[in-house]
């Protein structure tokens, strides 16, 4: 029942995607050093609307940098830069451009509030009405099944239930593309399950992920794109 | 026998709640208090600014704050004297000993201490705190308050250290505020200049009382340095 109103609403979310722009983000010549070191040098970067991109590639590739630059949090120079149609400035990060990503931390850390106020903490930022801020908290807890955590204090969480909660605290802000670091790594056998599960869920919602990985678990996913990362540059084009 | 005699007199003093004692230890905490109270959002944002920015001359304003640290406060009430003094170039403002001149002096006093330990703890921060924060769509503004929020105990010690060298700072407090009955006549002044006029048992009370306070201030911080360890 659950089940067929989900794919219902994945229906109609898909149907409006046809509506925009295909590609959400389209990139050429990223390009970031450290010192003297390159670090980044993507020639294209394509990203289709409601995929999912598996970011693969051995220990220092620069999975870790790639997701950071796109979501702003690291400098990169950059030939053009496309996001939803619209040209981006990287040395001029836009903000509108944050709201619509999701970026979450290889190791995600939680605020030491509450579990509820790491929940709530981007919908506050925005601006959102009290009763606005605690509806979307509460379908964001439900939707990651954390109920049992919501009072617990969130620096006692398992690796597992943090990256849960990292997960609903972005869901809550509905982003368009998900940027994930490695969420699988170093989980136990049901934490992740259940990552995987909610990860599953946002790609049905029709949202586009870039995963950084290397685990063979999400490759079950249906349509997930595998993009090929060494020594900072992009294997082949997708 | 007159050490006794003194520390027992210290006591009654104490105990009986004696006016003008009671009044200078009031002038004291009123003075360092509104000083700290004033100065800390200006110094802890600036703390929070010299850890998280990137900018030219950064390293030299770093390295200024970690020297004036170690600024002689009767220096600072030099210079204080010389710009608040009739010829000086706030002279018309009158501030010259008064409440007013201590509070600024001590204002000057702590600030590189607040700057300094706000430094530390929000470079001392997990950077993830921030990007979090960022990535979440929160402002600088925000931000910053997160941060903050994450090292409290960080920036409470920060404050407790700033108190316990203002509340005990003589040589600034004897220069702009005069020891002036009443008015700027402090614990650490009073000791100083009233025991020379033979009030031993004013002295040795308000001396006990600047202690009581300088290791209560004391513990607090290290239960805030112990705290922010554990909240790690
Ligand atoms: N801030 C930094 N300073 C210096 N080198 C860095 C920095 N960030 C990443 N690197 C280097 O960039 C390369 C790519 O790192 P990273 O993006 O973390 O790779 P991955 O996530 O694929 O393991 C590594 O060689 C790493 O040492
Ligand atoms: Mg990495």
């Amino acid at each position: 029942m659950k089940r067929a109103v989900l794919n219902e609403s994945v229906v109609s979310k898909r149907m409006l995607n046809l509506g925009l722009q295909r590609v959400l983000v389209s990139c050429r010549g990223l390009r970031r050093s450290v010192g003297v070191r390159r670090i980044l040098d993507v020639a294209r970067l394509e990203l289709e609307r409601g995929r999912t991109y598996l970011l693969c590639g051995p220990n220092g590739a620069g999975k870790t940098s790639l997701l950071r630059v796109l979501a702003g949090l690291d400098a990169a120079r950059c030939d053009t830069l496309q996001f939803d149609g619209a040209d981006i400035d990287l040395r001029n990060y836009p903000r509108q451009m944050r709201t619509q990503l999701g970026f979450v931390h290889h190791h995600p850390v939680m605020f030491s509030t509450s579990v509820f106020g790491n929940i709530t903490f981007g919908l506050r930022a925005a601006g959102l009405s009290r009763e606005e801020v605690r509806r979307r908290a509460a379908a964001a807890i439900a939707w990651a099944g954390i109920q049992s955590l919501a009072n617990r204090p969130p620096q006692a969480l398992s690796a597992g239930e943090k990256q849960r909660v990292a997960l609903a605290r972005v869901h809550a802000l509905d982003p368009i593309l998900y940027l994930l670091d490695e969420p699988t790594a170093n989980l136990d056998g049901s934490g992740r399950i259940m990552v995987t599960r909610l990860i599953e869920a946002i790609a049905d919602e029709g949202r586009t992920l870039l995963i950084a990985c290397h685990d063979r678990e999400l490759l079950g996913l249906d349509g997930v794109v595998r993009l090929h990362m060494c020594e900072g540059r992009m294997d082949a084009a997708p | 026998m007159e050490l006794v005699h003194t520390s027992h007199e210290a006591l009654r003093l104490l105990v009986n709640g004696d006016a003008a004692l009671w009044q200078i230890v009031w002038v004291s905490l009123k003075i360092s208090l509104s000083a700290l109270l004033l100065i800390s959002p200006l110094a802890i944002a600036a703390g929070y600014l010299l850890a998280t920015r990137r900018f030219p001359g950064r390293r030299i304003i770093v390295v200024g704050v970690q020297a004036l640290f170690a600024f002689p406060t009767v220096v600072v009430g030099l210079l204080l004297y010389m710009l608040l003094s009739r010829q000086g170039l706030f002279g018309s403002l009158q501030l010259l000993f008064s409440q007013t001149a201590m509070m600024i002096g001590q204002m000057i006093i702590a600030a590189p201490i607040l700057i300094a330990f706000t430094l530390s703890a929000v470079q001392g921060a997990d950077s993830r705190i921030r990007e979090t924060a960022i990535v979440l769509g929160a402002g600088r503004l925000c931000t910053a308050m997160t941060v903050l929020r994450e090292v409290r105990f960080g920036v409470m010690a920060a404050l407790f250290n700033g108190f316990g060298r203002v509340i005990s700072e003589v040589g600034c407090a004897l220069m702009v505020g005069g020891n002036i009955a009443g008015m700027t006549r402090n614990m650490p002044t009073a000791i100083a200049l009233e025991t020379t006029k033979g009030e031993f048992a004013q002295g040795v009370a308000l001396g006990i009382v600047l202690m009581v306070l300088a290791l209560g201030v004391n513990f607090a911080m290290s239960w805030a340095q112990g705290a922010g360890e554990q909240h790690r």
